[in-house]
């Protein structure tokens, strides 16, 4: 194997961790540049480079998308983030809180004493990571454009709030609303901001199939 | 307007570019401070896609590799003159702040 093909081997296994589309769509161009940058005679990615190609392809699979012509749905997919961050700080508050009071202070927020505390450990620990994932997926989903995403989106609001409403008036678990209270007021301004008329606009669009890509290449 | 957006802006003011044309070109106007490797680049290059501030000029194969070319919309170029029309007064503030300081102490 001659010494550019295996570079460029290394190369596009590298640019494996852009998304599909963009690959599809980018590959032989930015092979082309990689493979002008590289000097002679290099056989391997310099280690800088591959952090480069790995840290914007990881970027490109996870940032918000939506384009600055659609401030509204990209406000609402920040909160969307800020949703998930928040899931994983109280994680962390939990697992802090555990470490520092022992079993009793978890076992009271959870709620039921019965429960065997590794049991209530793993079901809050898989619970927080479900939520987490569904938040970022959601992100996604409506970063993408996906009309269904924003129904989707309120119907887990509307479930999460009344989860909210009958957790505040069963118990007295001040706590628990502590925790929940952040994540609802995030979801409800992530939803209005869904639900603004320039929003429906962007959705109407990706929807159309006239993605702002396209309406670039109209203007010119 | 991060730095980096701002160059590859202006590489493309004059005409249009490909990507190893832009990076070369974003090192020459910097006098080499800015290096811009090709992940940032084409990261770059697909949000301001996405935002309508540059569209694709052309697509050439050279030495059987896809060349595509980038050029400015007009909307990139009212960005780009908006962005450097603000800088030029940060930096004439600065300067005349400057010369007074440096008149003062004379």
């Amino acid at each position: 194997m001659t010494e550019q093909t295996e570079l460029e081997r290394r190369y596009r296994r590298l640019l494996a961790w852009y998304p599909w589309a963009f690959r599809e769509e980018h590959e032989q161009e930015i092979l082309a540049v990689l493979m002008a940058c590289a000097p002679k005679g290099q056989r391997r990615p310099a280690l800088l480079e591959s952090a480069d190609l790995i840290r914007s392809g990881l970027w490109m699979r996870l940032r918000p998308r939506p384009p600055s012509s659609a401030p509204m749905v990209r406000a609402a997919v920040r909160l969307m983030y800020v949703g998930a961050a928040v899931c994983v700080a109280n994680l962390a508050i939990s697992i802090i809180s555990l470490a520092l009071n022992g079993p009793r202070g978890v076992t009271l927020r959870l709620g039921d004493r019965s429960q065997s505390l590794p049991v209530a450990i793993t079901v809050g620990l898989v619970g927080c990571l479900l939520v987490v994932a569904l938040w970022l997926w959601m992100a996604r989903t409506t970063s993408q454009g996906r009309s269904w995403a924003r129904i989707f989106s309120t119907v887990l609001f509307v479930l999460a709030s009344l989860e909210l409403i009958s957790v505040a008036s069963v118990s007295k678990m001040t706590l628990g609303l502590i925790f929940w209270a952040p994540t609802w007021v995030v979801s409800a301004a992530s939803i209005w901001l869904l639900w603004r008329p320039a929003s429906g606009a962007f959705f109407e669009m990706r929807r159309s199939g006239s993605a702002s890509k396209e309406i670039v290449a109209a203007q010119s | 307007m991060q730095e980096a957006t701002f160059m590859i802006l202006t590489a493309l003011a004059e005409q249009s570019q490909h990507g190893y044309g832009i990076l070369t070109d974003v090192q020459q106007i910097s006098g080499g401070r800015v290096q811009l490797r090709p992940g940032t680049l084409y990261t770059a290059l697909d949000r301001l896609r996405e935002d309508g501030l540059i569209g694709v000029d052309r697509e050439e194969v050279v030495d059987g590799r896809l060349r595509r070319y980038y050029r400015l919309t007009p909307e990139g170029i009212k960005r780009l003159g908006v962005e450097a029309a603000r800088l030029q007064a940060h930096a004439t503030a600065a300067l005349t702040r400057l010369n007074l300081a440096g008149g003062m102490a004379s």
